[in-house]
């Protein structure tokens, strides 16, 4: 259900400029990216993969 | 039409904006300027969608991890990057939809809706006020986002465009089409 709000408040450039975090973006999408390019993850997921193609073959 | 001079940059800027993204490809810490720049119009385009203050804010730090964290997939072919973080903002929103984490919003204040009673040529009273709320309630999320877009932000059909994948031609012509919409489902449910 949509909610429409009339004659909202709107915070402040001051307000909304005080609630940036470069860092914490920083962080956050280092930490993104490095998730997916961690050699494990691939590793994992082939590993999986062959395993439930064996695994097909075999039943 | 108020000019939205984050958008219409000229040449200038835009090639200054263009130098500054290959540099934060190579070096996160570069996308702060970016970062900076945009942070403020992409918060209030969430805002505006969303009941909560603080789920604004949490879907604006997440289109900014995504925007950094895919910025080496960006290249200027005729979108400019304001249009891509909005690309990125019209994602993170819905998939907050999805996940119920806020709720569906529209925002507007009384002027926007006087002067959108008069693009509907109709006379404004309270009650025509109160018909056009319902109203916009029963249109579809596509033809409400052109809507919001256009009448409420007053954004260009160019940008529109970009930043629902559509050319601005077309872009122009749903706007209409949901306007034409709008305004059968306002003289339906007019008393």
């Amino acid at each position: 259900m949509i909610k429409i709000l009339v004659d909202r408040s709107k915070p402040t450039a001051e307000e909304i400029k005080s609630r940036q975090n470069f860092d914490f973006i920083l962080k956050k999408a280092s930490i993104n990216g490095t998730k997916k390019m961690l050699p494990w993850y691939y590793g994992a997921v082939g590993l999986a993969s062959f395993i439930v193609a064996i695994l097909t073959i075999l039943s | 039409m108020a000019v939205n001079l984050l958008y219409h940059q000229n040449d200038f800027r835009l090639e200054d904006e263009l130098r500054q993204i290959e540099i934060a490809k190579k070096d996160s810490r570069q996308f702060a300027p970016l970062y900076k720049k945009y942070h403020e119009a992409i918060f209030r385009y969430i805002y505006k969608r969303v009941d909560d203050e603080e789920s604004a804010y949490d879907i604006t730090s997440c289109v900014f991890v995504k925007a950094l964290a895919g910025l080496h997939k960006y290249e200027f072919r005729g979108v400019p990057f304001s249009s891509w973080l909005f690309r990125i903002a019209k994602s993170e929103l819905y998939q907050s939809f999805r996940d119920k984490k806020a709720q569906r919003t529209v925002s507007l204040d009384s002027v926007t809706i006087v002067q959108f009673i008069d693009e509907i040529n109709e006379d404004f009273s309270e009650e025509q006020r109160g018909t056009l709320l319902n109203s916009l309630k029963l249109l579809k999320e596509h033809q409400l986002q052109l809507i919001e877009m256009r009448f409420f932000e007053k954004r260009s059909f160019k940008e529109i465009g970009e930043i629902v994948g559509l050319t601005e031609n077309n872009a122009k012509v749903k706007t209409f089409r949901a306007l034409i919409k709008l305004k059968e489902i306002f003289i339906k449910t007019k008393p």
